[in-house]
């Protein structure tokens, strides 16, 4: 755990965010990323997300804050993180990716710092502005999940060694492959649920048997 | 230590019974309706508020000494204060005074012409500015003009045009009269909108036509669809118009039934152009949340519309039995009634009026006119919005207050109480009630200002501090430059 969060993991981040292309290329072939730091990005993340629907200013806020709950904000969002890398690595597989699971959680992990720190200063922002100025908000905001975007597509690309057009196919599968996964785990524990209600009505004939 | 345990819990019990008993007093007398009081907050969610109107008793026939009503159909009130009330199954024209209490008389029969003459399920009703008395003659095809004594005037028969489709039947069901007595009709199974008639009834054409929405989904499957299944899938006609009124700028206010549950009520212009206003949400069609399922549900069916003065109009719903209330801009002002066999509750309420601070429901399952008087929580909000409405807020703002107190929810209350805090330049507060109200639009307003005012303050502080930091800045880097320096020199030497 301590060499997963030297100092050189955390300025190596950073230097992936600035370098993607060569970022994710060392990442991937001389282990210069860390799993437990992109973990840590992907919960500031969920944080950050939790903090703009809570305090960014009312002028761009749209929602009832009672309605915000960082807790399960926060699991729903590092459920859905997993499902893409797991998802996207069972494609990959298939189609020759070079990419160990590993690696895309660093790649996709890594991807979210810029939309953080956007919506971070967008949150502050959008405590100063005004409803013409609103605009201001949503670009900082848009800039910073768009640069997350580009730096998710290069991350796969570079991590799993594939062209663009490769890549955009093993992203539509990923979706595919993701609403699959969804679809199962749904279809299990409504099997699950059934089943217990079958054992429960059992055992309750036999309650009221005797 | 036992008996410390025993001492708590009759204290407990004692302090229970208490609160009880407080609460129970704390419950507003006037509150105590048989129906759901609430409105729709920012988020459309259902906000429970005080009562606006209380049932004040109903008025059937025989209450009147006259034989009981018959499904009677639509009501007006004329200048004067009397009531015409369309007894639509018994053929015959009831008058009362304004209190309700008397009959005045009774119109069942006219000479027209030398002749003896009859209505035939008289429809719709309604009075004239000049005083005159139209009858909506449904099962006669004709619009009856009488005097309001019921002498004869003359009759607005059925229309002859060359717009008009040749199986075209006139029958007159709502009829109402603007100041330049030109007549507007409602007839049933007229979808090309209402039929208006000059003061001498000749048809001079339809009027504010209400426009068929067919969505992008549905051009798309007609476009697959065989002539066949074209013929086969529902025509798209519009909805007719249900209610109809009149306010003193000559507008008409038109009620229709909305699948959508969108827009239920027009404020036709002179042009029969739509030109009402949605308010924040976009809707005057009654109910926003509703079920899908069961006996009640659905979007509001608005049978009738009552233009109520200061910009106010109300409309009536004869699915849940609401009287929903909105202001000029559409704001949703109060929602109260509802349908059952409480005492006063509905069965199938049809047509609705004002007169004076009451509201008056005909409900033609009961067979009754029922009344409905203002709450103080009603009544501050209707000179609330009427003071607003002549454009003095500063006035208002008491009367927001108040309702506040009352239902410190009221998104409306907060926003007028803000308007104010505006006007008076104090745009903390202004601020602090337009966040309360949901109004981004004001709100943005006041915190520029505030934001401004803040700047401005503290100019000299903000550009004494970039000035420090300036000189920070320099002198910082020179003793780095000079220690540089230094050690470059100590490195060569």
């Amino acid at each position: 755990m301590k060499k997963l969060l030297s100092k050189d993991k955390w300025l190596y981040a950073l230097h992936t965010v600035s370098h993607p292309a060569d970022g994710f290329y060392e990442i991937r072939h001389r282990d210069r990323g860390s799993v437990a730091v992109a973990l840590i990005f992907v919960i500031l993340f969920s944080l950050v997300w939790s903090v703009n629907r809570i305090s960014a200013g009312f002028i761009v806020n749209d929602i009832d804050p009672r309605d915000v709950n960082s807790l399960t904000e926060l699991i729903t969002v590092l459920l859905f993180f997993f499902l893409i890398c797991v998802s996207n690595w069972s494609i990959t597989c298939l189609m020759d990716g070079k990419g160990r699971l590993k690696d895309i959680v660093i790649a996709v992990g890594y991807s979210t710092l810029p939309a953080t720190v956007g919506i971070l200063i967008g949150t502050v922002v959008s405590r100063f502005v005004s409803e013409d100025e609103a605009a201001f908000y949503t670009m900082i905001c848009g800039v910073g999940i768009a640069y997350t975007l580009f730096m998710m597509l290069v991350g796969i690309m570079t991590v799993h060694n594939f062209t663009l057009g490769k890549t955009l196919i093993t992203l539509f599968l990923t979706v595919v492959a993701l609403l699959l996964i969804i679809f199962i785990v749904l279809l299990i524990v409504d099997l699950v649920n059934q089943f217990y209600s079958f054992l429960h009505s059992i055992y309750q004939e036999l309650l009221f048997r005797t | 230590m036992r008996k410390t345990f025993r001492s708590k819990r009759i204290l407990g019990v004692l302090i229970l019974s208490f609160m009880a008993s407080f609460s129970a007093t704390a419950v507003h007398a006037e509150e105590d309706v048989p129906y759901d009081t609430y409105n729709y907050n920012y988020w459309e969610d259902v906000i429970k508020t005080p009562a606006a109107y209380t049932p004040a008793g109903s008025i059937g026939g025989t209450d009147l000494g006259t034989t009981a009503f018959k499904e009677p159909r639509d009501f007006c009130i004329s200048e004067d204060g009397e009531i015409y009330v369309a007894d639509t199954g018994n053929n015959r024209i009831v008058v009362l005074d304004g209190s309700l209490r008397n009959v005045n008389r009774i119109i069942d029969s006219f000479t027209a012409e030398g002749i003896e003459d009859h209505f035939s399920a008289p429809y719709g009703v309604c009075v004239s500015e000049n005083g005159e008395l139209f009858v909506a003659d449904s099962n006669n095809a004709r619009v009856v003009v009488l005097t309001p004594g019921g002498e004869y005037k003359r009759v607005v028969k059925e229309p002859k045009s060359e717009i008009l489709e040749d199986d075209f039947a006139f029958i007159p069901l709502k009829v109402t009269v603007d100041y330049a007595d030109r007549i507007y009709v409602i007839s049933k199974g007229a979808f090309e909108g209402i039929l208006v008639f000059e003061s001498d009834g000749t048809f001079s054409g339809y009027f504010g036509t209400i426009e068929v929405k067919i969505s992008v989904w549905e051009k798309f499957w007609r476009r697959f669809a065989s002539k066949e299944e074209r013929s086969n899938t529902q025509l798209y006609i519009p909805t007719e118009f249900t209610g109809i009124d009149v306010d003193a700028d000559g507008f008409i206010y038109a009620s229709n039934i909305d699948s959508e549950g969108t827009q239920a009520v027009r404020r036709l212009n002179p042009q029969g152009k739509d030109v009402i206003q949605k308010g924040e949400n976009g809707n005057v069609g009654g109910d926003i949340r509703y079920g899908n399922y069961g006996d009640y549900s659905g979007p509001s069916e608005i049978v009738d519309v009552v233009y109520r003065g200061k910009g106010m109009y109300s409309t009536l719903d004869r699915k849940r039995g609401r009287v929903f209330t909105y202001d000029k801009e559409g704001n949703l002002l109060y929602i109260f009634g509802g349908v059952g066999l409480q005492d006063g509750t509905f069965q199938t309420p049809v047509a609705i009026e004002q007169i004076g601070e009451e509201v008056l429901i005909l409900d033609a399952g009961r067979n009754v006119i029922m009344k409905f008087r203002e709450t103080n929580y009603g009544n501050l909000i209707n000179e609330a919005v009427g003071l607003r409405f002549d454009g003095d807020e500063k006035q208002a703002i008491g009367k927001w207050q108040e309702v506040l107190r009352l239902d410190e929810n009221n998104e409306l209350a907060n926003n007028g109480i803000g308007k104010a805090y505006l006007t008076a330049g104090d745009n903390e507060k202004a601020m602090h009630y337009f966040e309360l109200g949901m109004n981004k639009e004001y709100y943005s307003i006041a915190f520029k200002r505030y934001r401004n005012m803040i700047l401005a303050e503290n100019l000299g502080w903000i550009l004494t501090g970039a000035m420090v930091l300036i000189v920070a800045g320099f002198v910082f880097k020179k003793i780095k430059n000079r220690k540089k320096g230094i050690e470059r020199e100590e490195g060569l030497l």
